[in-house]
């Protein structure tokens, strides 16, 4: 096999990170959305159907939190949290955030991040695999795993990672999920597929990424088939989304 | 990392309890320690203030 495809994402991320977090300034609408729906501006720009897809699962949590509404205790997790642009956004609505990442150096630029931007709560950060968390059970309100699922391989693994996404999430817990969809203006499918996307650097050296691009069927049938419980579902800006609570 | 997150931080093999050894803090942040696996015996590193909780067949071999 190609040796390009096989490299691990965290290698990849590793040696990308300083150069990809800069580009990296804002939260997605989409992430907005969800966390924020009343957030006006920032939401704006998303086509309505998806606003309320992503918004009426997001707007209870930190409202009906049988625990600590928003308040001090409450926990975010932002699984791939890249140089923690969500994690900041989680920050506006848990009392406590939790950053994970695969990638060392991309967790140092989420601390800088923080430092510079003196967020408040500061995301705490943890190098972890996504399938693999090492957060426990029931001990998360509010969670974003977006624009990470893509870069895991094979399958069993994606699906595994959904997983621990259920399994971590309390009760009344909701996440966002995302992934890159065939429908992006850059690919020409119907169904899903593996790929190599490269990350130029600034000198031009060129970095495979693997991704699996989903389409949004096969994206509604790995998260049903890890457990978790589809709340609703859009496509919007070239990705597929799914607001998501525990299953049993 | 911030000792208060042990409460929801776990080995992520079999999510058992985790121990916390220190070897600097600087108030209530941990800058360089471990954690270790109250089951599993793994020993989980805390470098420069972030832990690495990687399962150990993830981590660099540098």
């Amino acid at each position: 096999m190609d040796e390009s495809t096989e490299t691990p994402v965290k290698r990849t991320y590793d040696r990308i990170a300083e150069h990809f977090a800069s580009t990296r300034a804002y939260p997605w609408p989409e992430v907005t959305a969800f966390l924020r729906p009343d957030a006006g501006d920032a939401v704006s720009r998303l086509d309505a159907d998806a606003t309320d897809a992503l918004a009426g699962g997001a707007a209870p949590v930190v409202t009906r939190s049988t625990r600590d509404a928003g308040g001090p205790s409450s926990v975010g997790l932002d699984v791939g949290c890249g140089n923690g642009r969500h994690a900041e956004s989680l920050s506006a609505v848990v009392g406590r955030v939790v950053g994970a990442d695969v990638s060392a150096e991309l967790l140092a630029t989420a601390r800088q991040r923080g430092e510079n931007r003196r967020t408040d709560p500061r995301p705490h950060l943890l190098q972890a695999d996504a399938a693999s968390l090492p957060v426990c059970s029931d001990a998360v309100d509010v969670a974003v795993y977006v624009a990470t699922l893509h870069h895991l391989r094979p399958r069993s693994r994606r699906v595994a990672s959904l997983s621990e996404l259920s399994r971590v999430l309390a009760p009344d817990g909701r996440a966002l999920v995302s992934a890159w969809a065939t429908a992006h203006d850059r690919f020409d499918a119907d169904s899903g597929f593996d790929t190599t996307v490269p990350w130029t650097l600034p000198g031009g050296e060129s970095v495979p990424r693997f991704y699996h691009i989903y389409d949004p069927t096969e994206f509604a049938a790995d998260i049903r088939d890890s457990g978790l419980v589809v709340v609703g579902t859009a496509v919007s800006s070239g990705n597929c989304y799914a607001v998501v609570e525990p299953g049993e | 990392m911030k000792e208060s997150l042990m409460d929801i931080l776990c080995d992520p093999l079999d999510k058992s309890d985790l121990d916390l050894e220190v070897d600097e803090r600087d108030g209530d942040e941990i800058i360089e320690g471990r954690l270790i696996g109250s089951v599993t015996g793994e020993v989980y590193p805390i470098e420069d203030g972030i832990p690495n909780l990687l399962p150990p067949d993830m981590r660099d071999d540098e």
